[in-house]
């Protein structure tokens, strides 16, 4: 009998030892992030973010995996196919985002979106993540593209900053006379190539033809002499040899750092670049938006929130996985602006210290329209095409009436 | 023991778990992939929406088109591994002739030879891409030589080659030291024997040492026949991607990009296919000319 009450007291002891534990013990969610590169602009403002969320949420436990952007987004889609993705995970928006809600990868916000935090984002914010009235992802940033032209570079060969596209070629001949690559481009990559032509072919096309195609909209088509006109525009610049003559060699970030040593004077590329920018770049480079064309799109970029953070259809704990993707998405927004790596997707009152990222924020602030780019507009293996196709026409291997027969077949499936 | 394993129904007890097993992982995957390859597209977990739509999948891989890459990309895969059997096995079983007939330092020379096979693929596509991108076009340019056209790893004509190089380079020690090891085994009294006769040199190697590795020389030529089928991991990191076609890169690109995944799993059967029918060919030719040396033998031995 003693032995018997000893037992029972024991389970008794160790059943409350245990639901103590598990009262206190934290909820523990699994994320995924991108910028694990120390050199990422949004990398310190992440690790802030997440130190926020530490004070902030002592009940929930962050485990954060960092990952290179395009190697999560291989490692993504195969965790997504064994219903495996982390709790809270970095992704795309538009089609890419798409693309795992269609496979029912990601679970839909609504039931813990309040009014009250919708507000607090600005207007249009959710627009490429909503999917039949659901969201299904909270950004963490404004994206554009524009044109970064070192001034320095500009003053030492005399070159005026083109504001039309004839300044444009103009300036392109007179740095390759002088024998400086005029814009860097990481071509192995394709999606930097896309952010050339997406400027390039809107300025001719407009962001409602545009959009159209991007959205695969009825009557759409890429077979009019805007298209062509666009791509013969890429076309001509990749003729004057203002890429870098291996630029199908390099990737991304290889292909930038002559530009962060001052030898490559224009850029095209997205916000985030001038969080890259050292102080000491930051005072010799201006933004200014893609040069004008003349056929009334001059004032159109190319972007919107296309970035932002998910939550696993399978993830254990959604109410507090809402929680930290919320607080990731509008604290990152904060602190990425603050420190000058992106446009804030969230209503704030912070200062950014990059005069780069000012004079963006200033310029889309009066933009007439953003539209998402090609590639993250398009889902499978359209956005595939679209990098695929531009990085042929780079190549030589496509003509730019070829570029517009080749995406015509996206309206075919 | 003896007793144990002479009776079948225990043999069958200690195997099952493992076949079990191997079928779990191996078979049933591979006979899943063939059952997608013969559905529609379908989104990755809504398979009850698919249809059996048998062969087309495969057609539509061969079907002439401008964007149909799939045919070059069996092309490519071909030509690899021609440079693989022509160009990396003579190679390596030149390399294991001199290591084998002695030289000084014949060990230190084995492990060097071996290096490349034990780095990682990544780190090897890592190393030679830096080569590519700056060594050697700083190479050309102090000699005075052109660079191709958007560099070694952009141009059309000439990344093909350069990508296929660190491969074979990496795999030359690999297929060395299986045709050395072959060779140290081949009983001293033969080369004796035959050094006695006069033989030496290259006599010696295709008339006694080569024809006696031929076991060794099969499988060598299939491993190098099914890697150059699967090539994979080094265009992938050297060429961004998938800035080349080959079919297991275009397969990946189906499968996770385009979420075409019952066009990625017949594609991914096309591989296994390929792979086996080349083995199953190798078998032949290695049969049919032991027949026939065979045969020789027996009507000299009549004669």
């Amino acid at each position: 009998m003693k032995k018997l009450l000893a037992v029972a007291l024991a389970v008794a002891m160790l059943l409350g030892i245990m639901s103590f534990a598990s009262a206190d013990e934290p909820v523990v969610l699994k994320v995924a992030s991108i910028w694990s590169a120390e050199t990422e602009a949004n990398r310190a403002p992440m690790l802030k973010t997440l130190a926020e969320f530490e004070e902030a949420h002592p009940e929930i436990k962050l485990e954060v995996e960092w990952y290179e952007a395009n190697a999560w987004k291989d490692q993504g889609e195969t965790l997504a196919l064994s219903d495996s993705l982390p709790d809270v995970f970095y992704w795309n928006a538009g089609g890419v985002l798409w693309n795992l809600v269609s496979s029912g990868d990601i679970l839909a916000m609504d039931e813990y979106l309040t009014d009250e935090i919708k507000d607090r984002l600005i207007g249009g914010a959710l627009a490429n993540m909503t999917f039949d009235g659901k969201v299904y992802q909270l950004p963490y940033t404004n994206a554009c593209s524009c044109l970064y032209c070192n001034t320095e570079l500009f003053e030492k060969y005399n070159v005026k900053i083109p504001e039309t596209l004839d300044e444009l070629y103009e300036a392109v001949k007179a740095f390759k006379a002088a024998g400086v690559t005029p814009m860097a481009l990481g071509g192995g990559d394709k999606w930097p190539t896309n952010m050339y032509t997406d400027l390039i072919t809107l300025r001719f096309v407009g962001d409602a033809a545009a959009r159209a195609c991007y959205y695969k909209t009825e009557g759409a088509t890429f077979k009019t002499q805007d298209w062509i006109d666009g791509m013969t525009a890429f076309k001509t610049l990749i003729d004057l040899g203002a890429f870098p003559d291996d630029a199908l060699s390099l990737t991304r970030d290889e292909s930038e750092v002559p530009y962060f040593a001052g030898e490559i004077p224009m850029y095209v590329h997205g916000q985030w670049f001038s969080g890259s920018l050292s102080e000491e770049m930051q005072q010799k480079v201006k933004a200014v938006k893609f040069p004008a064309v003349g056929k009334g799109h001059d004032n159109e970029w190319m972007g919107g929130p296309a970035e932002g953070f998910s939550i696993s259809a399978h993830t254990e704990h959604p109410a507090e996985a809402f929680v930290a993707a919320q607080f990731l998405a509008e604290h990152q927004s904060k602190n990425g602006f603050e420190c000058g790596a992106g446009l804030p997707a969230w209503k704030t009152d912070v200062q950014c210290g990059n005069p780069v990222m000012n004079q963006i924020a200033e310029q889309v602030a009066v933009g007439d329209s953003l539209l998402l780019w090609g590639n993250t507009a398009l889902s499978g293996d359209d956005a595939t095409l679209i990098g695929d196709t531009v990085y042929d026409v780079l190549a030589g291997k496509t003509t730019p009436e070829q570029w517009c027969e080749d995406m015509e077949t996206i309206f075919a499936k | 023991m003896k007793r144990v394993l002479s009776n079948k129904w225990n043999i069958m007890v200690f195997v099952l778990p493992t076949v079990l097993f191997f079928t779990y992982i191996v078979i049933f995957p591979i006979f899943k992939t063939l059952w997608y390859s013969l559905l529609n597209e379908i989104p990755a977990k809504v398979g009850d929406q698919s249809h059996v739509v048998w062969l087309d999948n495969f057609i539509k891989m061969f079907t002439p088109g401008r964007r149909n890459s799939f045919p070059g990309a069996v092309g490519n895969s071909l030509l690899y591994a021609v440079l693989s059997i022509f160009v990396q096995l003579p190679f390596s079983m030149f390399i294991a002739l001199l290591l084998a007939n002695g030289v000084k330092g014949e060990s230190f020379y084995r492990n060097v030879f071996f290096i490349p096979v034990v780095i990682s693929s990544v780190v090897v596509s890592l190393l030679w891409g830096r080569l590519y991108k700056s060594l050697l076009p700083q190479m050309f340019e102090s000699f005075g030589w052109t660079i191709p056209k958007n560099g070694f790893l952009g141009n059309e004509t000439t990344k093909i080659w350069f990508s296929f190089l660190p491969s074979l380079w990496q795999y030359v020690g690999y297929h060395m030291l299986l045709m050395y090891g072959a060779l140290k085994s081949i009983p001293d009294d033969i080369i004796e024997a035959a050094t006695v006769d006069g033989a030496s040199g290259a006599k010696l190697a295709f008339r006694i040492q080569i024809p006696m590795i031929k076991p060794m020389l099969k499988v060598c030529l299939s491993f190098s026949l099914i890697g150059s089928f699967k090539l994979f991991d080094t265009p992938w990191v050297l060429l961004e991607r998938s800035n080349m076609d080959l079919p297991a890169l275009s397969m990946y690109v189906e499968m996770f990009s385009n979420h075409k995944y019952s066009y990625a799993s017949a594609q991914a059967i096309f591989i296994v296919l390929e792979c086996l029918v080349f083995t199953v060919l190798l078998n032949i030719v290695f049969k049919d000319r032991d027949e026939r040396r065979l045969a020789r033998g027996k009507g000299a031995a009549r004669a």
